[in-house]
């Protein structure tokens, strides 16, 4: 409630009386006039109009207050003899009695109905108010939210400037309060402080606030500065208040627990991160360290009696075992730089057909007796891109055929474009990965359990070949099998940004 | 070479283990056989009866504590474990298995041979212990239970003798926690490592003649003790 509706308020319950009692000299006045046409009961019925229409208007006091004022007049003017209290005829005594307490009653009784009904509607009010204060803080989220909401509702219900200060580890702060107040003055901060630390309820006049601590279940979470220089407001308004803290302590805390099991879960993501990290380093690494140690030292301790080719050979075990470590190392500087958000792609119009090919050459060796066809068409879009990521993941996608289908099968290759799109497909005749396992197959440290695979990479692969195509806006998706229950087959999309002329290519 | 060349079966799926082994076991003068999973092992062990078995504790196609398991119901000859060190709680099931000894990943070929060369001159698993034992200054006799130190008795109390009996009979070999804890204490205490801390303190302090840097009692650590003669 705004003050002014209050003024309007108490002169209302004055204006009450005053009404009643003009109700009752215009009555007298009428009786005056109606002269001896009207008497005894009907002067009686007469005068009961001011108190009933009394009653209705303006509540029990200016009700009891008309029938009082009638009575007397009705007596003093009307009854024998006339201006005197006396009344000189038993008849008239009786009348005169019936009509006092008859007008007592029914401006007591219709008085009475009309505060109950009124006070009804003030309860009405009150209910709306606190169910839409509950739908605004139940709508704000955060901690902050909440403390705008909640300063906002206690505004609104006439408690007059309010602020809502929550502790933070810099120390108190605002965080909801009236438009463009973001600072407290130092009396006032320092009582805040008060407040959320000790639990001191202040009424100091020199803040210009008067605060409070808002505790909820478990524990401190804000404190609640009002306006000192609000006047203390009737009980129900007082009630409305307190309801709204209580609303408002409940709604913090939740805001504050979901922020805090967000906090959780991120940290427990970059937990399963670091512990997925280590397994694979002391997993991963070991046995390709074990087989150059133990190459290294065959050589060191029984060289001499080792053939020429021996010799060879288990130096070329330390090589590739080297080399193996070396792209472990590489896929998880690339995964730690997906984690830490640092890629920035350097884009430049580029010919995926190259990209592709100059992967297949670094892969090399490694193809073994699998056979690559590859179907590029001779049309293609340039395409605006990071060379250097786009050739690691069509090189992660390849490792992956590589692992997955055996010496002798295909590994097709193709470059096309589709609906305004620069796709690059690659596909294995290995033995399928099944659509279940398809989903997970970006996953980090995914790697499917089987014999032929063991040893053959992080798993980190698919997920980082993922990360570089959606760094370049681009997509990957994975299908599998292709036909008769085996085949995968890896399809990214690019975004084209230009057409280029058939002419320049 | 002779027609005693020790055969060694070894038994790990990874093919780059057996790319340097088998070259570095025939240069040492051992006869090596190859298995790249556990069942082939266990039918190569069969088959050959080797003199040892190198066993990789990470196979394919089943637990390398069952390959070792069912190993031992007909194999008695010593077990090299090869394991990586994080998988300790692995170790320790390997040897209350009847694991001889263990190497751990990454090793070197002058490491892993020289363990062979220990659990080859050990022998059998089953071999009865000796029933006395001479270890630099020690004379222990297990069935007199009396034991010197450079020539003059050593009061050992019912439970310290207990204890010395159960690390001198494992013949070098490795006993696990579990193992000492129900021979000494019973089955109850298995889990009570802290006694052993505390007896094979006291057998230190009274036998070794560095008990801070002991040489016959030696700690292998979050697995258990053995007794070493040198």
């Amino acid at each position: 409630m705004k003050d002014r509706e209050r003024g309007v308020l108490r002169a209302g319950i004055a204006s009450g009386y005053v009404a009643a009692l003009g109700l009752v000299v215009a009555t007298n006045g009428i009786a005056w006039a109606a002269g001896p046409r009207l008497a005894g009961a009907n002067l009686a019925m007469l005068f009961l109009a001011p108190v009933l229409v009394s009653a209705v208007g303006f509540g029990l006091g200016p009700a009891l207050l008309a029938a009082f004022a009638a009575a007397v007049s009705f007596n003093f003017l009307f009854i024998e003899p006339r201006f005197t209290f006396w009344i000189g005829h038993p008849a008239d005594l009786l009348t005169f009695s019936m009509f006092f307490a008859v007008a007592m009653a029914t401006g007591w009784l219709a008085g009475r109905e009309r505060d109950q009904a009124q006070m009804a509607r003030r309860h009405a009010a009150t209910v709306g108010t606190l169910l839409a204060a509950s739908r605004a803080l139940a709508a704000a989220t955060t901690p902050d939210e909440v403390a705008q909401a909640l300063a906002d509702q206690l505004m609104s219900v006439g408690a007059g400037a309010a602020v809502v200060v929550l502790p933070s580890a810099a120390g108190p702060r605002i965080a909801g309060g009236p438009a463009g107040l973001d600072r407290l003055g130092p009396a006032a901060a320092e009582a805040a402080r008060d407040v959320l630390e000790a639990g001191r309820a202040t009424d100091d006049t020199a803040t210009g606030y008067r605060f409070q601590a808002l505790d909820g279940a478990g524990g401190r979470v804000a404190a609640i500065g009002l306006r000192a220089s609000t006047p203390r407001t009737d009980t129900a308004a007082e009630a409305l208040v307190s309801g709204l803290l209580r609303q408002g302590a409940v709604a913090l805390e939740r805001a504050e627990l979901a922020a805090a099991t967000v906090e959780n879960q991120a940290l427990r993501r970059a937990d399963d991160l670091r512990s997925a990290l280590l397994n694979s380093i002391s997993h991963d690494f070991r046995t390709p360290l074990s087989t150059v140690l133990g190459s290294v030292t065959t050589l060191q301790d029984y060289g001499d009696q080792l053939k020429p080719a021996v010799r060879r050979d288990l130096l070329d075990s330390i090589r590739e075992e080297a080399q193996r470590l070396n792209r472990y190392v590489g896929d998880l500087l690339d995964m730690a730089r997906l984690e830490a958000g640092a890629l920035t792609p350097k884009r430049e119009w580029a010919d995926v057909r190259e990209i592709v090919a100059s992967a297949l050459a670094r892969i090399g060796d490694r193809m073994g007796s699998r056979r690559v066809v590859r179907d590029f068409a001779i049309d293609l879009s340039r395409v605006k891109l990071d060379r250097t990521l786009l050739e690691q993941a069509i090189l992660n996608v390849l490792e992956n055929a590589v692992a997955y289908g055996q010496d002798g099968t295909r590994i097709e290759v193709a470059a096309y474009e589709d609906a305004g799109q620069v796709m690059i497909a690659i596909e294995d005749e290995g033995p399928g990965i099944g659509a279940d396992a398809v989903k997970v197959i970006f996953d980090r440290f995914r790697r499917l359990e089987r014999a032929s695979d063991r040893g053959e990479g992080l798993g980190l692969g698919l997920s980082i070949a993922k990360g570089f195509i959606e760094a370049m806006g681009g997509r990957i998706a994975a299908t599998s099998p292709v036909a008769d229950g085996r085949g995968t087959r890896f399809l990214i999309s690019l975004p084209k940004s230009i057409h280029t002329p058939k002419g320049l290519l | 070479m002779t027609t005693h060349r020790p055969r060694i079966l070894v038994i790990d799926d990874e093919p780059q283990i057996h790319r340097f082994l088998t070259p570095a076991l025939e240069a040492a003068g051992y006869e090596p056989i190859r298995a790249d999973s556990g069942e082939a092992g266990l039918r190569e062990l069969a088959r050959r009866a080797p003199d040892a078995v190198v066993l990789d504790l990470g196979l394919p196609d089943m637990d390398g504590k069952d390959a070792l398991e069912r190993a031992r119901r007909f194999y008695e000859g010593p077990v090299l474990i090869l394991s990586a060190r994080h998988l300790e709680k692995e170790k320790i099931d390997a040897f209350d298995l009847g694991a001889d000894d263990y190497v751990e990943k990454p090793f070197s070929v002058g490491e892993l041979l020289a363990r062979l060369r220990a659990v080859l001159r050990r022998g059998p698993h089953v071999e009865a212990a000796p029933q006395t034992v001479v270890a630099g200054d020690l004379e222990i006799d297990l069935a007199m239970r009396i034991v010197r130190r450079s020539g003059t008795l050593v009061r050992l109390s019912p439970k310290e003798f207990e204890l010395l009996r159960g690390l001198v009979a494992a013949g070098g070999r490795v006993v696990t926690h579990r193992q000492l804890l129900t021979a000494v204490w019973g089955p109850a205490h298995a889990q009570d490592v802290q006694y052993l801390r505390v007896f094979v303190g006291q057998l230190r302090q009274k036998l070794e003649a560095d008990p801070a840097a002991p040489r016959h009692f030696v700690t292998e650590p979050g697995v258990g003790y053995r007794f070493l003669a040198g």
